[in-house]
């Protein structure tokens, strides 16, 4: 009769140990958060939210430019001159089979990436008004900063596509969770969008951070100068992509004032012009994130953000500089002679003798590759230790030589030929050259393309540089056709093409 | 059999049930109870297993793994053993796949539950992937976790089909459930030994070298260059121009250094004993197992503990606990050593087929190493409250494998920079299971079981892992950090690079809740209904779709009590029906979030972004795709029309189950959104049948009454299955992901291929429309090229006349099992087949494309030393122009399919009984069995390369798959 108490008793706790943990536990149990993603409502409330997004952007845009070494296969290897010993995939960029099946080109025919970028950035714009309504730390001033970055890596988004494929869809609404598939939009609507946005962008955007500069006051997420140099999107960042928006357009008055604006400004940004030395260095230039880097995407080894992939080293170093018998691309040497074909370069040129007088842009120049050498951050910028094949190289999209050389471009096409001349042999003098001289150089058009060519190499130009040359001059009806018939831009790749069917092929690519 | 549970009415199996694990009543204990005696019997009333698994033999077999263990022994049950290494990940699939294998994390999400002793194994979770550029291996020690059953400690083994067994273990069942009882305490006092010693014999291989390489390469360069060099650009790689070169012109003798015989031993000793209301049951064992290839090995450590005590006439506790330690010596393959570090070197020179290079290289490996150990403890309590016929128990269950990896490679294995990694992770489950049981034996003709209860289950997957490159030196072998507080450096690695140190933490977490209620009704031991109503709650659905519920319904009739009572040649008769429907758990907590932010700024290559400018960051993970609001439940439906049938005293037995079972509602990836930066949109909506019939037949074909003649017992297994896309998420009809299409309709494992129709010999052969000749992609097709088949006469190739065809999972898989008696002697030979599989061999693909896997930096350039072996038949392929941008010797054609069925005589066991001789000169004796034995004794089929079973679960045969070996064995089973 006790024991039956007892137990009586035990199984009515037991039953009620499980209901009660039912009716509280439960709801407990099951509403855990997750510890590897960010649920909507845990988003979007204090400014480390908007400073994690906006660097979102930033890197969206970053892995766009590097994925698959876009950045230098859209703008370096498509122009044809660099040769690819090893990789058939490159080989086929080079004779501009586009279509081939590698998934190289299948994944470099793919703009998701940008439209990621695209998409975080118009997230952004539509929600970092809750965080200035929640946390009382974020400025208004640090919030139109934050948008005006946002705005200037969307718009810089879309100009560099319309680079690419020519028409895409224009799409500045994150239609979160209410996608619909969109057509391609006239690429010059888009252009004309993109400058506006530029230039609302530029308005806002400071000369630098964190110095008190009147856009953007104190430091700028309480962090100092020293962590952002380089690193965002300032004033001269938009300034620079107008600039090359305008000649893409043909609009060299637009280029003229641009760059005039660049010219006149650029020691209020902290910026000037740069050594061969600095530019060659393991350490120099392309080391780190320096505001000299008028837009430039840093992996920055001090963080860690050094990595394998996503570098112009990969394609461009082999032995000797790193432990790799054959580069995936090379200059040969006939190539090499014609275009650094003019004494005192400090980039590259022949002694009296016949020698290479350095090796900053071309090490091993008389072996079978000559290593186009100019871009080597491995690891530390260290070349004495480099078997270990990863890179600190920063993406740059402009600075101020690249700047110089568009406004000498646009000069000469406007028919101001001191002027053009003038900004050439700033160039040409910090390169050690003699002033520019028709009878050594060539035509003027030609020198400025020249110069671009030399020293921009392997910095994303060429192809577009190509382009705009070939729109002035229209002398080569290979790449007239290419002009005239869309040629220039890469194909869709049919990943986009299966799942929007709105999407049409790129004419030229139609067959 | 019955004897013992009425001896013991509380340890017969108890944690069979999931419900409820105290009591065990057997219904009824005539006629067909004897045949299934060895059955655990409580699943249901309805459950079947007719025909059981007899674990004793499978104990003597020379294998490591459940997977190994159960492969041809049942129906229902397809196994892949996809390489000889002993330990590694073996997928194990019940009556199909539930859903498209595109990745390894598909298959641990189409794994079957497995449950020892009531307790639902946890296994592996995928998530460890998401940070590894390649996918080859899981991170840590990717040991085989089922590795952890010792078969001497097994006493019965079932794959259950009934629906309702099945939607009785919830979610963690939906792709099926293998259940395991251990060997249970006694009350008379035993000692059993168990043990084997064995060889695997060193495989012979036929051996190439450059030369040979170099020979089938000239012939490409003398067809389609002129000057020996396809252009400018092409380089002839330098290991072959150089005949001179006797590291690879040389003798082809590596496999002195990499093919080895190994030994295996075994093991197991176990005691059991005490009284009647407490005892116990010990078992300790050891087990190794020496791979025939590249020095693997692996080491089992066992216990297993068995109690049961009742006190008290009212209350009972029994407990068991199971722990293993395995430790494993992994190949040194460079593929997977290449994923680890994820760093591809200089890949411009092979390893050298030239023995005295190679051991010079393995040599190297010594002053590294790369640990791999894996522990694990399995265990409940459980205690039960028994007042008459109502039953309360209470029972905690606890799961927890941890696995460690520790590797260090020294610099000369990679570009003078030296690697360290180390792991530490683990898979945790706890369940908390109340239940109630309440057992009316209403009266002669009713009988009615109500069960209930409320299960609590907490799983909690973590891992650490941390890799560090460029170490100081090659004498610091491990990642060390300043240990210092005051040092400025504190927590920074001090023997690596602070900005080579890559380190990931990781945990999720997946929490379920679940109450069901069970009815068992029988009619006049006739009719048998099983009602099954439950629901689950689990914090990876969503907050509005939380809860799922499932119902099941099970009858069966025996046929033999009610209708065929008097005939005698029918000794068994049952006819068994059932449906249920099973929940599905996502794998991710990824999806109970809805649209979610994470630090997704990866690219091609680089997976592990850390952030940008030193910031954490935040955005859509649009790499991995995008997730909305509204995902329910996914589910399985299942329905299984049975009969066994016993004939002549049960002399021929048969089981035959027809199944089918649809998988509904489960979440895919879609291609969308591109314009929106997502890869892909997880949508629900994809529904795949599976169906199919078990068929089991046992017979017993010479069964003399005289003990001394032959006897002969023969038993057959039979698992035919076929698969079926029935639906796609938004009504689509057709989906492709990657080299796979998806088509409503279609077979899910279905290859996707471009059909091969000869060579074009001249440009002119090349069919042209207009003027123009036909295309590939856009790319003009020229002599040299593969004539491709224009299945949709377009006049272009694309990928629109890719068709699809083939199947990887086989259509048939099973076992022939014979076992003769004579005297003291035993024979058995037991036959392994798999039919109406094809698989695509990658492993000549990438020999004949060599063109693209020369030199560069890529995984698929990568050659290892059994590059060096001949494989395949050469002379089957056209030859192509294998510079041609069309690729034309890529792996997705039918120029690559080949028969990928086969039949294997997996053993060969020939044993003694020595126990009556035993038993004259020891007084305690009960046993002595002396047995030998051949495992994998030979293998038929039409593969042109080697054995077809080692092609993964895509179905390409890449040629990784170590031999599984010949083995040798000699054992004793001693009983005391």
């Amino acid at each position: 009769m006790i024991k039956s108490r007892f137990f009586k008793r035990f199984v009515a706790a037991l039953l009620l140990v499980p209901a009660i943990l039912v009716h509280q536990g439960c709801k407990k149990m099951l509403d855990i958060n997750s510890s590897r993603t960010v649920g909507e409502e845990n988003m979007w409330n204090s400014m480390e939210d908007t400073r994690a997004a906006l660097m979102g952007i930033y890197g969206l845009v970053r892995a766009a430019l590097v994925d698959n070494n876009a950045f230098w296969i859209y703008g370096d290897v498509r122009a044809g001159e660099f040769v690819s010993p090893s990789r058939p995939d490159l080989r086929a960029v080079i004779a501009n089979d586009l279509t081939s099946s590698y998934t190289t080109i299948e994944a470099l025919s793919n703009w998701r990436r940008f439209y990621a970028a695209i998409n975080a950035a118009n997230i952004f714009l539509e929600r970092v008004a809750e965080v200035r309504e929640k946390d009382r730390r974020y400025t208004e001033n640090n919030m139109t900063v934050d948008i005006a970055q946002a705005r200037f890596l969307r718009a810089f988004c879309y100009f560099y596509m319309v680079r690419i494929w020519g028409d895409v869809p224009l799409i500045i609404h994150s239609h979160d969770g209410k996608f619909e598939n969109k057509r391609r939009e006239n690429q010059d609507k888009i252009l004309a969008w993109a400058e506006e946005e530029l230039l609302a962008a530029a308005a806002d955007l400071p000369f630098r951070y964190s110095v008190n500069d009147e856009q953007q006051l104190g430091n700028y997420y309480n962090e100092d100068a020293s962590k952002w140099n380089g690193t965002l999107a300032r004033k001269l960042s938009a300034y620079g992509v107008l600039a090359h928006l305008a000649a893409w357009q043909r609009d060299y008055p637009g280029v003229a004032t641009y760059t005039d604006f660049i010219l006149k400004n650029f020691i209020r940004a902290a910026n000037n012009y740069i050594s061969t030395s600095h530019l060659t260095d393991a350490n120099g230039f392309f080391y780190g994130k320096l505001n000299n880097q008028l837009l430039g995407f840093p992996f920055e080894w001090e963080n860690a953000e050094q990595s394998f992939a996503g570098h112009l080293e990969e394609l461009t170093l082999a032995a000797p500089i790193i432990n790799k018998s054959t580069p995936d691309i090379y200059l040969p040497k006939d190539s090499i002679l014609s275009i650094f074909n003019e004494a005192k370069d400090e980039r590259f040129s022949l002694d009296t003798l016949g020698y290479p007088s350095n090796e900053r842009y071309f090490t091993n120049f008389n072996g079978k590759y000559p290593i186009f050498s100019k871009i080597k951050c491995i690891m530390e910028g260290s070349i004495t230790d480099a078997n270990f094949r990863t890179y600190s190289s920063t993406v740059v999209f402009t600075r101020l030589e690249d700047l110089t050389l568009l406004r000498a471009e646009a000069l000469a096409v406007l028919g101001d030929r001191n002027g053009a001349v003038e900004n050439l042999n700033v160039i040409r003098d910090l390169r050690g050259m003699e002033p520019y001289d028709e009878e050594l150089s060539g035509s003027l058009l030609e020198a400025i393309f020249r110069e671009r060519q030399r020293e921009l190499m392997g910095e994303g130009h060429r192809w577009y540089d190509l382009v705009r040359y070939h729109r002035i001059k229209r002398n080569d009806p290979e790449f007239r056709q290419l002009i005239d018939e869309g040629g220039i831009y890469w194909p869709l790749s049919k990943t986009l093409l299966a799942q929007n069917p709105l999407l049409e092929q790129t004419e030229y690519w139609r067959k | 059999m019955v004897v013992c549970i009425m001896t013991f009415p509380n340890t017969g199996y108890p944690a069979m049930d999931p419900f409820m694990p105290a009591t065990v009543f057997m219904m009824q204990d005539t006629s067909t109870v004897d045949s299934t005696a060895m059955a655990p019997a409580d699943s249901g009333w309805v459950t079947s297993d007719f025909i059981p698994i007899n674990p004793e033999r499978l104990s003597l077999s020379p294998v490591v793994s459940l997977q190994q263990a159960l492969k041809n022994e049942v129906s229902g049950l397809y196994v892949q053993e996809t390489t000889g290494e002993p330990g590694t990940v073996q997928n194990m699939f019940v009556r199909g796949i539930s859903m498209p294998l595109i990745s390894p994390r598909e298959t641990y999400q189409t794994q079957p539950l497995i449950v020892l002793d009531g307790i639902p194994l946890v296994a592996e979770h995928p998530f460890a992937y998401d940070i590894k550029l390649f996918d080859y291996n899981r991170i840590g020690p990717a040991t085989n976790l089922l590795a952890n059953i010792d078969m001497n400690n097994i006493e019965s083994v079932q794959v259950l089909k009934d629906p309702v067994d099945v939607a009785s273990y919830g979610p963690y069942a939906v792709n099926g459930v293998i259940v395991l009882q251990s060997k249970k305490a006694q009350k008379e006092t035993r000692i059993n030994v168990d043990s084997y010693i064995g060889l695997a014999q060193r495989p012979y291989v036929t051996t190439i070298n450059g030369a040979f390489e170099n020979a089938f390469r000239r012939q490409f360069y003398d067809r389609y260059t002129a000057t020996g060099s396809y252009s400018p650009d092409d380089v002839y790689p330098l290991y072959l121009s150089d005949s001179l070169n006797m590291d690879y012109y040389g003798p082809s003798n590596w496999t002195d250094s990499y093919y080895r015989n190994g030994l295996n031993h075994s093991i197991t000793a176990d005691i059991a004993g005490g009284i009647q209301l407490a005892n116990f049951r010990f078992s300790a064992g050891k087990l190794s197992n020496q791979g025939i290839a590249d020095d693997t090995r692996l080491d089992r450590y066992s216990a297993m503990f068995n109690l049961y005590m009742r006190p008290l006439k009212w209350l009972g506790f029994t407990a068991m606990i199971n722990g293993n330690r395995l430790i494993r010596d992994r190949n040194r393959t460079l593929r997977d050593r290449f994923g680890e570090m994820g760093y591809l070197p200089e890949l411009q020179s092979p390893l050298a087929p030239n023995n005295s290079v190679y051991s010079q290289y393995l040599s190297q490996f010594e002053k590294g190493f790369d640990n791999n150990a894996t522990n694990s403890v399995q265990g409940y309590a459980n205690l039960d409250f028994t007042f008459s016929s109502l039953t309360v128990s209470s029972k905690l269950s606890v799961d927890y494998n941890e696995g460690h990896r520790d590797i260090f490679y020294p610099r000369s294995l990679m570009d003078e920079v030296n690697f360290a990694s180390n792991y530490y992770g683990y898979n945790q489950r706890l369940i908390f299971d109340n239940s109630v049981r309440f057992d009316w034996r209403i009266n002669e003709r009713h009988s009615l079981l109500l069960r209930g209860g409320g299960i609590l289950n907490w799983d909690t997957y973590k891992y650490n892992y941390a890799y560090g490159y460029r170490g100081i030196n090659d004498f610091i072998k491990l990642n060390l950090i300043e240990a210092d507080r005051n040092n400025s450096n504190f927590l920074n690695p001090s023997g690596f690079a602070r900005q080579l140190v890559y380190k990931f933490l990781d945990r999720t977490r997946q929490n379920l809740v679940s109450f069901y209620g069970k009815a068992d009704y029988s009619f006049q031991n006739q009719y048998f209904v099983s009602l099954l109503l439950r629901t689950d709650g689990s914090s990876n659905a969503q907050p509005t779709n939380r809860w799922f519920f499932s119902p099941g319904l099970s009858f069966r009739w025996d046929l033999k009590n009610s209708v065929f009572t008097e005939a005698t040649t029918l000794s068994a008769f049952n006819f068994r029906l059932g449906a249920a429907r099973t929940g599905r758990i996502y794998a991710f907590d990824n999806f109970s979030q809805g649209p979610q932010y994470t630090s997704d700024i990866t690219y091609s290559g680089n997976i592990t972004v850390p952030g940008y400018n030193a910031f954490a960051v935040l955005s859509r993970p649009y790499n991995f795709g995008w997730v909305g609001y509204g995902i329910p439940w996914a589910y399985a439906d299942r329905l299984n029309a049975g009969i066994d049938l016993g004939l002549w005293n049960d002399r021929l037995n048969i089981a035959l189950d027809g199944y089918i079972r649809d998988d509904k509602d489960q979440l895919i990836g879609i291609p969308s959104y591109a314009e929106y930066g997502y890869s892909q949109s997880y949508e629900h909506g994809m529904n795949v049948r599976n169906v199919g019939l078990d068929v089991t037949v046992a017979a017993s074909v010479l069964k003399p009454t005289d003990p001394k003649k032959l006897a002969w017992t023969s038993a057959i297994n039979l698992s035919f299955n076929q698969n079926r896309l029935q639906a796609l998420p938004r009504g689509i009809d057709q989906l492709v992901i990657g080299d796979r299409l998806l088509k409503v309709g279609e077979r899910i494992d279905r290859y996707w291929l471009l059909l091969n129709e000869g060579i074009y010999a001249a440009d002119e052969d090349v069919p042209q429309v207009n003027g123009v000749r036909r295309t590939f992609n856009g790319i003009t097709l020229r002599a040299g090229d593969p004539i491709w088949h224009d299945t949709n006469g377009d006049e272009i190739i694309t990928d629109e006349d890719r068709v699809l065809t083939g199947n990887a999972i086989p259509k048939i898989v099973g076992g022939f099992d014979n076992q003769f008696q004579f005297e003291n002697w035993t024979l058995g030979a037991n036959f392994h087949f798999q039919l109406g599989r094809k698989l695509l061999n990658q492993q000549m693909a990438s020999r004949f494309d060599f063109v693209n896997r020369e030199g560069g930096t890529s995984i698929d350039a990568v050659k290892e030393i059994t590059y060096w072996e001949k494989h395949g038949d050469y002379d089957q392929y056209p030859l192509y122009n294998p510079w041609s941008t069309v690729i034309p010797y890529r792996v997705e054609q039918d120029l690559f399919l080949e028969d990928g069925a086969f039949l294997k005589l997996r053993s060969v066991t020939l044993g003694y009984d020595l126990s009556d001789w035993f038993g004259k000169r020891v007084k305690s004796a009960q046993r002595l069995y002396l047995y030998g034995s051949v495992f994998n004794v030979f293998t038929i089929s039409s593969f042109s390369g080697g054995d077809p079973e080692l092609a993964g679960y895509t179905g390409y045969y890449s040629g990784y798959g170590m031999t599984i070996p010949r083995t040798f064995t000699l054992g004793v089973k001693l009983g005391l």
